[in-house]
């Protein structure tokens, strides 16, 4: 009776984590390991598959196309990580403390979060559209020149780091929040009667007990920018040119406007590794908790 | 406790695999369905539904024509009891990957309008099996030939035609006092119609007086009235960065250096069709699909169509879509059957007239319209005045995907002025060459 209750201990979880098991096997695992099949063939999806070795990878590595796209995407990265670190860390020293309202305004920062990055995109686009947007039509109305918000390689990167910065800083709002709320108060106390300003508090208490939220905030959000598609898609299309195309769009391209499955597949693999990297690194902080 | 534990766990185990069992059921019903591929029909018990066969019909609309060809499906299956075809509406943006995943997927759909009936040609069926291809072949506009017929055979059936054209705001050029060309022989130059588009913004009745659609299809109707061609006579080489195709890079230049086109269609991403719906632009190199869009759409201003300006030559771009019968589906036969009823005279007019498409059948080329003939002549008249080069280089199914990114990014660059208009071509064209080597190789 005793080992049938044991064996039942034991395959209760399994039990339990089959359905998602089975659906991740399926929709991930078996995906993944079509992809990393593919990356080694030429392949139009619909023709012969001719097995070629290592060649995608070789093109990749060597194409002007792909280190453009990726340097676009590290520089985007570099610039949008620590403007949505800044902005989230802001808005959850604000809405930690005991204002009036915290609940909706937390909710309201929250709430870009929540739409999705095709409707921010074309949301943004009606804001700074060219020739009909909203921005351009009140600096005219006021009596500026219009601005080239889109069809300038400078101001387009600043727009999409924007609608990139207003859609996730929310988000990571709520991991600060989190992480604030479990630093105890008796340390500001402390530090109060110790007469500590507010700026000293901030960076010798505040700071260094939130790092390993940071840190956690920080590796996700390099994630969350590096996967960056629909939202650029529906904001600039990539352009103009290609200076705003990041290498999601440039493995989209490749495999399914191009028709190269094989290449877009060994792209797809140069990503994971570099974002397999990134996500590694959050688990070794999520589970040891420093860094 | 933990007994009951595993008793809750494995209950909603049960659940949720009878769940899935049942979706999975209803789902691989619909599969099979969709997929069109059973001959008969599974779930049946009685011997009539045993015989009825299922067609999946994958198609894409612009406009009306799914409807139309809706309500032709139901007369033929009013007809032929023992057929039931599925029309599947996928949205275009995705449409060439959810067809080429079903195919590569073992699960084709009968049949499936497509734009390049190449890029399908080795899953469709060869209707030289099925028909008399000679006098199957004579029912269409020669014109069309190297958009179906692939090494001599039939793979795809020409259901609509289109051509490239420039609509205009009637509105606007009236107020302004600026008359459009109204027959073949007052065609205007490229230097006479910049000259129209610039009267019509000084009135200051629309801000710009162009919206060209951000593809190399449309750019290609420039190229083609200057005299160049994308593809050499052979397929194996591109010839865009001709004499040619630097005329056209500069007036595509000259249009936005002279704020005649805003720059947020071809630098940015704006959408032409909904800033011409605005009135505020003159005039939109488009295509004839755009009619019902504008018909249905347009209410503030009167709109038309008008010939497209002459450089070394007259020329539009033939286009239009195809429907095509995909292989080991168990069912051709029955796909062809329909494909020969939907392709028929007084079905395609019917099609046609309530699309609004110019029929690719020779026996329709003078069909009426409810509505817009004016409009209909003078892209027909386009159609009969087109580059054979147009339908040699858009018959090929490689084309669009070899030139349309280092394009369009390219004359964004020329119009950027960040690179001239015979580099941005020298260096498209050196890579399109390096592709296409490989392709061929």
């Amino acid at each position: 009776m005793k080992k049938s209750k044991d064996w039942g201990i034991k395959i209760a979880p399994w039990v339990l984590l089959a359905p998602n098991l089975i659906i991740f096997a399926v929709f991930i695992v078996w995906p993944a390991i079509m992809g990393f099949t593919y990356s080694f063939y030429k392949w139009d999806g619909l023709g012969e598959k001719v097995f070629i070795g290592f060649n995608n990878y070789v093109k990749a590595f060597g194409s002007a196309e792909f280190w453009g796209a990726f340097g676009r995407t590290a520089a985007y990265a570099l610039i949008s990580v620590p403007l949505i670190m800044a902005a989230a860390l802001l808005l959850a020293n604000l809405l930690v403390k005991d204002i009036k309202l915290k609940g909706f305004f937390r909710a309201s920062f929250y709430w870009p979060k929540m739409i999705s990055f095709i409707i921010v995109g074309l949301s943004f686009r009606f804001l700074f559209g060219d020739s009909f947007g909203v921005i351009n039509y009140i600096l005219e109305v006021l009596g500026f020149k219009s601005v080239a918000w889109l069809t300038d390689s400078f101001f387009a990167q600043l727009v999409v780091i924007l609608a990139t910065v207003w859609s996730m800083a929310g988000y990571y709002m709520v991991m600060f929040i989190s992480g604030l709320q479990s630093i105890p108060e008796s340390y500001y106390e402390a530090s109060q009667v110790d007469g500590a300003t507010s700026a000293q508090r901030f960076f010798l208490i505040t700071l260094p007990l939130l790092k390993p939220t940071t840190f956690l905030v920080l590796i996700l959000s390099i994630i969350d920018v590096f996967k960056a598609y629909p939202l650029i898609k529906a904001l600039t299309g990539g352009g103009p040119a290609s200076s705003t195309k990041m290498i999601v769009q440039y493995i989209y391209e490749e495999g399914f406007t191009k028709s190269n499955l094989g290449y877009a597949s060994a792209l797809s693999m140069i990503l994971l590794v570099v974002l397999a990297i990134f996500t590694g690194i959050q688990f070794k902080i999520n589970r040891g908790g420093e860094i | 406790m933990k007994l009951k534990t595993l008793t809750i766990a494995m209950v909603i185990m049960a659940c949720l695999l009878s769940a899935c069992g049942s979706t999975s059921s209803t789902d691989s019903a619909g599969t099979t369905a969709s997929a069109g591929t059973t001959a008969s029909e599974q779930s049946g018990s009685g011997s009539e539904s045993a015989e009825k066969k299922k067609l999946d019909f994958m198609w894409f609309s612009d406009g009306v024509e799914g409807e139309v060809t809706q309500s032709i499906i139901d007369e033929y299956e009013a007809a032929n009891p023992n057929i039931e075809i599925n029309l599947i509406e996928v949205p275009y943006n995705d449409y060439e990957n959810q067809l080429k995943i079903a195919i590569s997927g073992g699960e084709p759909p009968a049949l499936a309008r497509v734009t390049y009936v190449g890029l399908f040609k080795d899953a469709s069926i060869t209707f030289d099996d099925y028909v008399d291809a000679e006098s199957f072949k004579a029912q269409f506009s020669d014109s069309l030939d190297p958009f179906y017929i692939y090494d001599g055979k039939i793979k795809g059936v020409p259901i609509d035609t289109t051509a490239n054209g420039l609509i205009y705001n009637k509105t606007a050029f009236e107020k302004a006092s600026v008359e459009v060309p109204a027959n073949p022989g007052d065609i205007w130059t490229i230097d006479e119609w910049i000259d129209a588009m610039k009267r019509v913004m000084e009135s200051g009745d629309v801000r710009y007086g162009l919206v060209i659609d951000k593809t190399p299809h449309r750019f290609s109707t420039l190229l083609y009235g200057q005299g160049g061609r994308i593809l050499s006579e052979d397929l194996q080489t591109t010839e865009i960065n001709s004499e040619a195709g630097i005329r056209t890079v500069d007036i595509m230049k000259r249009l936005h250096d002279e704020n005649i086109c805003p720059a947020s269609v071809w630098v940015g991403s704006e959408n032409p069709n909904d800033m011409f719906r605005t009135g505020q632009v003159a005039m939109h190199l488009a295509g004839s699909w755009m009619m019902t869009n504008y018909r249905d759409n347009i209410t503030d201003f009167e709109w038309g169509v008008t010939y497209l300006p002459v450089g070394v030559t007259r020329s539009s771009v033939p286009g239009g879509k195809y429907v095509i019968a995909l292989d080991n589906t168990s069912v051709e036969q029955e796909a062809v059957d329909f494909i020969e009823y939907y392709i028929s005279k007084e079905v395609n007019q019917k099609y046609c007239s309530e699309s609004l498409f110019l029929s690719p059948r020779n026996d329709l080329a003078d069909m009426e319209f409810s509505f817009g003939s004016e409009s209909w002549q003078i892209f027909a008249n386009e159609l009969a005045n087109s580059s054979p080069d147009a339908a040699r280089d858009w018959g090929y199914e490689q084309t669009s995907a070899l030139i349309k990114e280092p394009l369009l990014n390219g004359v964004a660059e020329v119009i950027q002025g960040k690179t001239s208009s015979k580099d941005m071509l020298d260096s498209l064209a050196e890579k399109v060459n390096a592709e296409l080597a490989e392709i061929n190789s």
